[in-house]
């Protein structure tokens, strides 16, 4: 039977679908050429087949020939919606998809062959019911491939799926679902083409849903996510990738990250790991402030807006999950052209973007008697952003908190938004230093990055009132609102400092480089003054900007600021700065 | 090029002499590597300092090296910005000193042709 042909030396799924195909009276055009013959599973019909192709899947390998089953699939997925789905068609599905390459885990490619048929059969008139191939195929993506058989699917599942309520909603789901199908018949397999195919499929749900066809099609679960819990959830599961699918949140995590901001890391030093986790919530941390910010600017309801998010956020990390959350309550809320604006600038300023937030949620707080505890939160976390920017920036915006009023914040936030316009090159140079080798996926940080950053939607106006006010501001510091959140800023920076050293790091050391930033930025912002009243201005400019970029050597007779624009930019940034094709564009139909 | 090396060579000539000076002062020995190593510095920070002065003077929108120019430069070094602050204050006082008499003259000139000839020759 199956065992005995097994024994070949390539002893996969595959080969005894090939035996299959091989055997069986082609009834449509086969692709592969079969290497042996033997007829196998013909007569068990079209659920042995089914579950013969998850196995191929599985035993397939993922990464090299994931275009060409990607391709494949796509065919293979009209064709099979096209024809009826005869054993053949599923069986030649699976060999055209499934790479050729060696089984994973052999024995378990070879236990699930002879499994019970009978439940197979059972198992898989359920798939059958579904529509179409994809979604028969689209299951088993999650499917895990590394874990035990008992466990593949839900452990790869969640380890995938783990960074949003959303997708813990799914992961409960999905082990309802696929645990009894999958598993029997071979995880392996569906894990393998999972493995494969998971980059080219963005809504995992959807299969899900189809295969339960007894079920009705159940929505995404969308309960009102406080967004704590959710930001909670995020750092719970950068922190504790290697857990298995344990959804315990650490409920203080963000907040302490946030309070005890003076200490490098809430958790102790483990190495690495806990720094990269680290660096992970701030964007989240940011996240939760800018969603609360929205909150109080926009007025909706956070948890209006949280539901939104977790619909949005898919399989992908906890950057990403931050960037759509982030954009999110920004589409949502819409309340400025902040908002609007936001979706449309990328990159560079997630620091500016925390300041130009810290601004206003700045100026909210002083202004508002009842300022909400999250916006305290918010306060030094927006500080930490603020001072991670560049020292222009977060001297400015120190400046600026020491005058606190509102008219003050709402020109400072003009400031800024000049500032940042004027000077993207110029922090992105060394974010890109910062932050490039941090995030575990570039994309996601792009993504992250590209959250917008409200500083040129705020204005274009001149800097006049804020760089009159530098000189007078600094007399008139208030000390503790200097200290308090100007220090957050600078400790945000000695953390990033810390975890690229990538060692541990004393406090002392930490202090100092805190010490060294503050006379940085200091003179930064001294630097740009300086330079505008030499130009006889109260603004400062972009040109001011240029010549401190000059005098860094940042800028030079060959290296000009347009060429640091462009390699360091973003495109929603460099169109600000260079006009280019893409700019003043409207892309129809409106996303 | 060669202009580059002759003022070099001037360059460290004068750095030589200024060490000797203060080696004497201080009575201490300087030696050959030092003195070069401190010509040679000397002379990348002057090509530093005309390019940053050029460029300031283009950022305020000159074409010619101001006073102002050279006070921006200098503000890194609080000791020796107020040493050239207090030059060029001392040089205005003196310019402006120079102009009023100049003026005086000028008006004396229009009034006693003669009288301000030979006061403007005296000037």
């Amino acid at each position: 039977m199956a065992d005995g042909d097994i024994s070949d030396n390539e002893p996969t799924t595959r080969t005894l679908l090939r035996r299959v195909l091989d055997t069986e009276a082609p009834r449509t055009p086969r692709r592969r050429q079969s290497t042996r013959a033997g007829v196998q599973r013909t007569p068990l019909g079209t659920p042995f087949s089914m579950r013969l192709r998850s196995q191929t899947k599985t035993t397939a390998g993922r990464q090299p020939h994931r275009a060409r089953s990607i391709g494949r699939l796509a065919h293979i997925q009209t064709r099979g919606q096209l024809k009826e789905q005869t054993p053949r068609t599923l069986l030649e599905n699976i060999l055209l998809t499934a790479p050729e390459s060696s089984m994973v885990m052999p024995e378990s490619a070879v236990k699930p062959v002879p499994a019970p048929q009978v439940v197979q059969v059972v198992q898989f008139s359920r798939r059958e019911s579904s529509p179409g191939s994809l979604e028969l195929q689209l299951p088993e993506l999650n499917a895990p491939t590394t874990l035990a058989p008992g466990r593949l699917t839900s452990g790869r599942r969640k380890k995938r799926l783990r960074l949003s309520e959303f997708q813990q909603g799914m992961d409960q789901e999905l082990p309802l679902s696929q645990g009894p199908v999958t598993e029997p018949p071979g995880n392996t397999g569906a894990s393998s083409l999972s493995s494969s195919l998971n980059l080219t499929f963005a809504t995992p749900l959807l299969p899900q849903s189809v295969q339960r066809p007894g079920l009705a099609r159940r929505p995404p679960t969308r309960r009102a996510v406080d967004v704590g819990i959710f930001l909670q959830d995020l750092q719970d599961t950068s922190v504790a990738t290697a857990f298995p699918g344990d959804r315990t949140p650490v409920a203080t995590l963000p907040t302490d990250t946030v309070l005890e901001d003076t200490q490098p890391f809430s958790q102790p030093l483990i190495g690495r790991s806990p720094s990269v986790h680290h660096s992970l919530p701030y964007p989240s941390l940011s996240a939760e402030r800018t969603v609360s910010r929205r909150t109080r600017s926009s007025g909706p309801g956070l948890q209006n807006n949280s539901p939104g998010k977790p619909a949005q956020l898919l399989a992908g990390k906890a950057e990403e999950v931050d960037a759509l959350a982030m954009r999110f309550p920004n589409t949502s809320s819409g309340t400025s052209g902040v908002d609007g604006l936001e979706p449309l600038l990328g990159g560079v300023g997630e620091e500016v973007e925390e300041r130009m937030e810290e601004s206003m949620s700045l100026s909210e707080v002083k202004e508002a008697t009842g300022a909400q505890a999250s916006a305290r939160a918010e306060e030094p976390e927006a500080h930490t952003e603020v001072a991670e920017a560049e020292g222009s920036w977060g001297a400015i915006e120190e400046k600026e908190l020491e005058g606190s009023s509102g008219d003050k914040d709402t020109e400072g936030r003009t400031a800024r938004p000049e500032l940042a316009s004027s000077t993207p090159e110029f922090p992105r140079a060394r974010q890109l230093e910062f932050l490039e080798p941090a995030p575990p996926t570039s994309t996601a940080v792009g993504l992250f990055r590209q959250q917008v950053i409200p500083a040129p939607s705020l204005s274009s106006e001149p800097l006049e009132p804020l760089s009159a006010r530098l000189p007078t501001r600094l007399q008139t510091a208030g000390p503790r609102l200097r200290q308090d959140p100007y220090k957050m800023g600078l400790s945000h920076y000695a953390k990033l400092f810390s975890f690229y050293a990538k060692m541990p790091m004393e406090k002392k050391a930490l202090e100092m480089v805190e010490k060294c930033l503050d006379k940085y930025f200091q003179r930064l912002c001294d630097d740009l003054d300086v330079f505008a009243a030499h130009a006889g201005r109260k603004t400062v400019r972009l040109e001011d900007l240029e010549l401190l970029m000059r005098r860094q050597g940042l800028v030079t007779d060959r290296v000009s600021l347009h060429v640091l624009v462009e390699q360091h930019l973003p495109l929603e940034y460099r169109q600000l700065l260079i006009p280019c094709a893409f700019s003043g564009n409207t892309v129809f139909p409106a996303q | 090029m060669d202009f580059k090396k002759r003022l070099k060579a001037a360059v460290h000539y004068t750095v030589g002499c200024l060490c000797e000076e203060v080696a004497s002062d201080k009575e201490v020995q300087l030696s050959r590597q030092t003195i070069a190593a401190i010509s040679e510095v000397t002379f990348r920070q002057c090509e530093s300092f005309a390019k940053d002065l050029e460029m300031f003077a283009r950022h305020a929108k000159r074409s010619t090296i101001n006073t102002e120019d050279v006070k921006l430069l200098a503000r890194r070094s609080n000791s020796l910005l107020k040493y050239i602050t207090e030059k060029s204050e001392e040089f205005n006082v003196e310019r402006k000193t120079k102009k009023k008499k100049k003026l005086e003259d000028e008006n004396k000139d229009s009034l006693e042709p003669a009288e301000a000839g030979g006061v403007g020759s005296e000037n």
